[in-house]
């Protein structure tokens, strides 16, 4: 149950971003337009074996980390060093790169948060952070010199597990951190990162934790990029920063990126009675499943239930919708017409950051999330980049006797959507993600006051 | 191979394993023990056994990892044992 008048704010964020340096590095890059989508060569060396070669990838190096390879087996990892001796070994003997972007967003958070470590070490201190894909570059290495070159398992050493569990950016923070309350994470594909940061906002809001580091990860890992290209579902045949284009007409596939967004949440009280800055106000989460069976395609009345389930308890209409928008031919015109179906065809903008960095799974959902909270601080919205022609004719879907929602093409829309960022007053934004399995996330976050 | 050869090539494995302190090897003795002199974590032992397989040419038995005592000298000890027994 919701503890009437408790509230939860939005008082840390930090995490691992395409090309930059830092947060600043990010929020910059973002309000100037700019893609953080590059050619990646560790999938162009495969040449006609991999259809798409653009990625919103981050190297070991520009995270200022190395890689220490196993003496004992062939091309594995054995542990990482942080060249900027942020985390100890111990930590980083027990973590993949995922959970190394995790306990550096992280730290960060917690600093923006002004967190005293008997805040953060306390019982009302909790952890939950989740990841779409598993520890791959480990596994597959750990697996291949088990099975393929027969060498015994203790070769593999003592964190093979710890460094590939599915809740291992959750543990490694809070083995980090020394949180003693609730560690967990939330797996929902790709909604994973909003999935995370709704389920902390509930233990918060339900009194059961007055703190919660939150968010999602995906580390930048071939296997996982395989594996959706292997689906024909990733962007290709533009250049890289012209390959993530939500809504345009000539979209053909998502960019399959990397990073991590982390955030800190407080009750709002607690953060207010200190002083914190509060970087916004998370109003409502909602979450729900299509229900029709279909494990890829989005359903709008999905859609339509999630929107409604959204508004409920607060039905101000937001300034800024920031959607999924995946730059993938069925997901954004579904997606379009369902926010168009519920707020109307005025009066707010579309937010497509995917168009910037790409669809960044796991992570897609917390890193956007905190796009959304730059918004806010900003009061600028963030654009749908590459959205240059948008379909004047009807989607086939459109046409069919049981299509229930707007009979306009998307081009009607066209005043929705920005193609570069520009000023408005921004008091909410709505964060919308989904994933493979009919899931659908909406949060609602205002203006911090 | 003597006893202080094998215990020169632990100290170099033990230098790989980044969650020990290096000044803690300066004065590695038969004596040392790994847990409560080195602050070895206890995940970290089956890393060095099997860094030390490969270091000194053996191959032990999982019998013989499962009782292997906590001090230098235990696997200086088996490292002898096994390279005697192939």
């Amino acid at each position: 149950m919701q503890v009437s008048g408790r509230k939860v704010a939005v008082v840390g964020m930090g995490g691992a971003f395409p090309t930059c340096k830092n947060l600043d590095d990010f929020n910059q890059k973002l309000f100037s337009n700019q893609s953080l989508i590059r050619s990646w060569d560790k999938a162009s060396i495969f040449e006609k074996k991999i259809r798409s070669t653009v990625s919103g990838f981050i190297t070991e190096e520009e995270m200022d980390l190395e890689i220490i390879p196993s003496s004992l087996l062939e091309n594995y990892p054995e542990t990482y060093v942080d060249k900027l001796n942020r985390i100890q070994p111990g930590n980083l003997a027990t973590a993949d790169v995922g959970s190394i972007w995790a306990m550096l967003g992280a730290m960060d958070a917690i600093k923006m948060a002004g967190w005293e470590d008997s805040e953060t070490q306390s019982q009302q201190t909790g952890v939950v952070i989740g990841s779409g894909g598993a520890g791959h570059e480990v596994l597959r290495h750990a697996w291949h010199n088990f099975f393929e070159m027969g060498v015994k398992t203790r070769l593999v050493g003592s964190h093979a597990v710890d460094r590939a569990m599915v809740y291992r950016d959750a543990a490694n923070v809070s083995c980090l951190i020394k949180s003693k309350g609730v560690c967990e994470s939330i797996g929902s594909a790709c909604a994973t990162g909003l999935g995370n940061i709704g389920y902390a906002f509930r233990l918060i809001k339900f009194g059961i934790q007055d703190r919660v580091i939150a968010g999602g990860v995906e580390g930048t890992s071939l296997e996982t990029f395989i594996g959706f290209d292997a689906m024909q579902v990733l962007s290709r045949g533009f250049s890289p920063e012209e390959s993530s284009r939500p809504f345009d007409m000539n979209r053909n596939g998502f960019v399959c990126s990397f990073g991590a967004g982390i955030i800190a949440l407080e009750e709002y009280a607690s953060a207010k009675a200190r002083g914190a800055k509060i970087l916004g106000v998370i109003d409502d989460y909602f979450n729900n499943s299509d229900g029709d069976g279909d494990m890829f395609y989005p359903s709008f009345a999905g859609q339509q239930r999630l929107w409604k389930g959204l508004l409920t308890n607060d039905n101000r209409k937001p300034d800024v919708v920031k959607v999924h928008g995946t730059s993938t031919p069925a997901g954004d015109a579904i997606e379009l017409l369902s926010v168009v179906d519920t707020l109307g065809k005025k009066d707010y903008h579309i937010s497509a950051p995917k168009s910037q960095f790409g669809h960044m799974l796991g992570a897609a959902g917390s890193v956007e999330f905190i796009t959304a909270l730059l918004m806010l601080e900003n009061q600028k919205v963030l654009p749908c980049l590459n959205s240059n022609n948008l379909n004047p004719e009807l989607e086939n879907f459109q046409k069919t006797a049981n299509w229930q929602g707007p009979k306009e093409p998307l081009a009607a829309f066209r005043e929705l959507m920005p193609q570069e960022s520009f000023s408005k007053e921004i008091n909410k934004i709505a964060c919308l993600n989904y994933g493979f399995g009919g899931t659908n996330s909406a949060i609602s976050i205002s203006k911090g006051t | 191979m003597e006893r202080q050869e094998i215990i020169d090539g632990l100290v170099e494995i033990l230098g790989t394993v980044r969650t020990i302190n290096p000044e803690k090897l300066k004065n590695v003795t038969e004596e040392t023990d790994f847990i409560s002199d080195l602050n070895t974590p206890s995940t970290e032992m089956i890393n060095i056994a099997a860094k030390a397989e490969q270091k000194f040419g053996v191959e032990f038995d999982d019998d013989d990892i499962d009782d292997l005592g906590s001090k230098i000298k235990d696997i200086v000890d088996l490292i002898i044992a096994t390279k005697e027994r192939s």
